[in-house]
């Protein structure tokens, strides 16, 4: 009796204890798409205005800063320059930029914020973040060998990663690439592994390389050297500003990012997993695999409501600004199903992610189960 | 709708200015101060709302420096937000070219859609977008000595833009102007047309379907009989003509018979396209087009006509496949719902053809 029922409706999902029918995970993804459904069908004006309001205010500030940073010879006004930028920074590659570009705001049917022709102020070209964020990432989610974003081809993030000696030093380069996050960012795309593997001909990354330098180039002469020039003498004082505010930007945008996926409870999946996938598992996966921050209304802005990273994962293409209305009926289901929803305060959840840093930089496995119960 | 910016682009100033603002354009933050500045479309602010009827309106706009002016009798894709959404409608301009402002004529049509907007809620100061100016039904070089403009409703607009501009011109030939209309209320751009009409070179004669006519205009309906009476050369002179669908067959099928001059027309409502599961799906870019399933995706509807679009996870998450519909129906594979599209962009991994598709690849 048993054994046939089984064959009916089989246990497809198995995890930290939580066992799932075939059937269960079908009605999950259904009450997911009944939630996406209900908020997407609600977009309205209201919406519009946020998003407009905030390109405004962002907009603004980076004029203004962009403004007291000819005036640094004071150093109050250095001070307020800079974090103006790193702010108006912030603000545009995260709650606009990377949002506009998981076209968000395409219902909008505004050129000026269309997923296919928006670039953002930041080193890589919109149209390889595309590639390797939109599809990569978001289509293989926490998949180990599929998504790249699982330690960047630089680091070892998971369990199944093999490690090799030079995961020893990651502790110390992880900060490095966080100092340097919009460069990795950048030139993540290239896939220089996959080169040296030989899955990559020379002319597809050549042409990929070209495509870069010009945008970095363009990037590079705007701060540290159009910007500081027209100061005149005061050349440095812009100069260090640039520099503070894209430094700024690069370390809050890692911290945020890396809290999105590497958190102690955020699990990783292999391509095993993934084979014959439904789309109730695939909403699965990205329930667990990510992992949320939390914080008030402005915090949420500032991390581009990457807090809600579990949200954004389930719903890529809903805007932003809806996540944290998704958010409490998103962990009411799961917690239904017995699923973990991973949140906490920014300082605990990155806490664990230097946690994992540094466990795995050595040999082995964190543990033998990683799910929390 | 990408234009040629405004300025001369190896000018140093713009070079600096697109240098300074990378990878953004000097007008995104323009826009602060006056949101008509882009340098990718055409934003016009509404400078007057002049009302002319209590279903009709003419605006009056002031359009940023990308709008170039139109030539007599084109028209305008305009897109105004609507709920947040930006919903675009094609209006004939119904400004003579010389105006010092492009306007646009509108009749409210009661299904809540753009013309519906801009008559009841459009107030002076608002923002709209125009696309440039485009459009076949105009006045050939030289302008013929004799011509028969044939009008209907709305079709009053660009043949207003067309006849002032003549007129406006040294031209030294003869208009006769036949306008149909149902009732003196509903006539549009009437003002504008006893104006012009004080014209020598130009015959215009006001035509009622419905209400009793004022002294000087005509009680008829547009018939063979009523051509050959009133207007007796009328085979042999040029014709243009706009108005509703029903109006311009008659038209046209005179002219087929008797004509012996060119005919230019205007149509306003394109033929509807066909309804139920799958259609042909068109490559506007490509060129060809093939029979497509109505579970058939359009994906996998332009591969199996051999092409190979942008895509990328075929579930609808990353929208590298992301391509614009010219027009045609399509359907939603992933909740079932039909969405009539013209200009717009959709996944097509997936939307399915729900009638004739035309897609921009």
């Amino acid at each position: 009796m048993n054994a046939k029922v089984e064959e009916l409706d089989p246990i497809v999902f198995e995890r930290g204890g939580t066992r799932l029918t075939r059937s269960q995970v079908e009605a999950f993804g259904r009450e997911i798409d009944a939630l996406r459904e209900e908020i997407m069908n609600d977009l309205g004006e209201e919406d519009a205005r946020y998003i407009r309001r905030l390109v405004k205010t962002q907009k603004g500030m980076e004029l203004a800063g962009r403004g007291l940073l000819f005036l640094g010879i004071l150093p109050p006004a250095w001070l307020a320059g800079t974090a103006l930028l790193s702010v108006s920074k912030i603000l545009e590659n995260m709650e606009i930029g990377h949002n506009v570009m998981h076209a968000q705001w395409d219902w909008l049917n505004d050129p000026a914020l269309d997923s296919s022709t928006y670039d953002w102020d930041n080193t890589c070209p919109a149209e390889q973040w595309k590639h390797s964020h939109n599809y990569m990432h978001h289509t293989f989610t926490n998949v180990v060998g599929k998504d790249r974003d699982v330690g960047y081809g630089i680091m070892r993030l998971s369990d199944d990663q093999p490690w090799n000696p030079l995961y020893l030093a990651q502790p110390v380069y992880n900060w490095v690439l966080a100092a340097l996050f919009q460069w990795g960012v950048a030139f993540h795309d290239l896939e220089y592994e996959k080169l040296l593997k030989g899955e990559k001909s020379r002319a597809e990354y050549r042409t990929q390389r070209r495509k870069i330098m010009k945008k970095v180039r363009k990037q590079v002469l705007k701060d540290y050297l159009l910007f500081p020039a027209l100061a005149g003498p005061f050349f440095p004082l812009v100069f260090a500003g640039n520099l503070s505010a894209n430094l700024v930007r690069n370390l809050w945008a890692y911290m945020i990012i890396f809290c999105g996926h590497f958190t102690e409870h955020a699990e990783m999946f292999t391509e095993q997993d993934i084979i014959d996938e439904s789309r109730g598992q695939w909403y699965l996966r990205q329930l667990l695999g990510s992992s949320n921050l939390e914080g008030g209304p402005l915090f949420h802005i500032m991390s581009g409501n990457l807090s809600h990273q579990i949200e954004h994962h389930l719903f890529p293409d809903m805007p932003s600004n809806r996540y944290a209305q998704a958010a409490p009926r998103v962990r009411a289901i799961a917690e239904r199903y017995g699923l973990h929803y991973n949140t906490g305060r920014l300082g605990r959840q990155f806490g664990t992610v230097l946690k994992r840093i540094h466990r795995l930089a050595l040999p082995g496995r964190r543990r033998a189960n990683s799910a929390p119960m | 709708m990408h234009l040629e910016t405004r300025f001369d682009t190896t000018g140093w100033m713009r070079r600096l200015g697109k240098a300074l603002a990378t990878p953004f354009d000097p007008e995104d933050y323009l826009a602060l101060f006056d949101a008509r500045y882009s340098a990718r479309e055409i934003r016009a602010r509404v400078h007057r709302v002049r009302r002319e009827s209590d279903r009709a309106v003419t605006l009056e706009l002031a359009p940023n420096r990308l709008w170039k002016p139109h030539k007599a009798g084109q028209h305008v894709l305009v897109g105004v937000d609507m709920g947040g959404v930006r919903r675009q409608r094609c209006f004939s301009l119904s400004s003579a070219p010389t105006d010092p402002r492009p306007t646009i004529t509108v009749k409210q049509h009661g299904t809540g859609g753009v013309s519906d907007h801009l008559v009841n809620h459009c107030r002076e100061g608002d923002l709209l977008t125009l696309s440039p100016a485009s459009g076949d039904f105009v006045m050939p070089e030289p302008a013929p000595e004799r011509i028969l403009f044939l009008t209907a409703g709305s079709g009053v607009t660009p043949v207003h833009s067309i006849v002032k501009s003549l007129l406006a011109s040294n031209y030294g030939g003869h208009l006769i102007w036949a306008h149909f209309e149902r009732s003196y209320d509903q006539w549009l751009l009437g003002e504008g047309l006893r104006g012009l009409a004080l014209d020598e070179r130009l015959d215009f004669r006001l035509v009622l379907t419905g209400d009793t006519p004022r002294p000087g205009d005509l009680a008829g309906r547009l018939d063979e009989h009523w051509l050959t009476e009133q207007v007796p050369d009328g085979a042999s002179r040029t014709l243009f003509t706009c108005g509703p669908q029903g109006f311009l067959d008659t038209v046209i099928d005179w002219h087929q018979r008797c004509g012996r001059a060119p005919l230019f027309h205007e149509r306003f409502q394109s033929t509807p396209v066909s309804g139920g599961d799958g259609g042909t799906v068109r490559f506007a870019r490509s060129g060809g087009d093939i029979q497509a399933q109505g579970t058939q995706s359009l994906l996998e509807a332009a591969e199996a006509a051999g092409l190979r679009p942008q895509h990328g996870c075929r579930m609808g998450i990353c929208h590298t496949c992301k391509c614009r519909v010219t027009r045609g129906r399509v359907r939603d594979l992933r909740s079932g719902a039909s969405l009539e599209l013209a200009n717009q962009e959709i996944r097509i991994c997936m939307h399915g053809a729900d009638g004739d598709v035309e897609l921009d690849i």
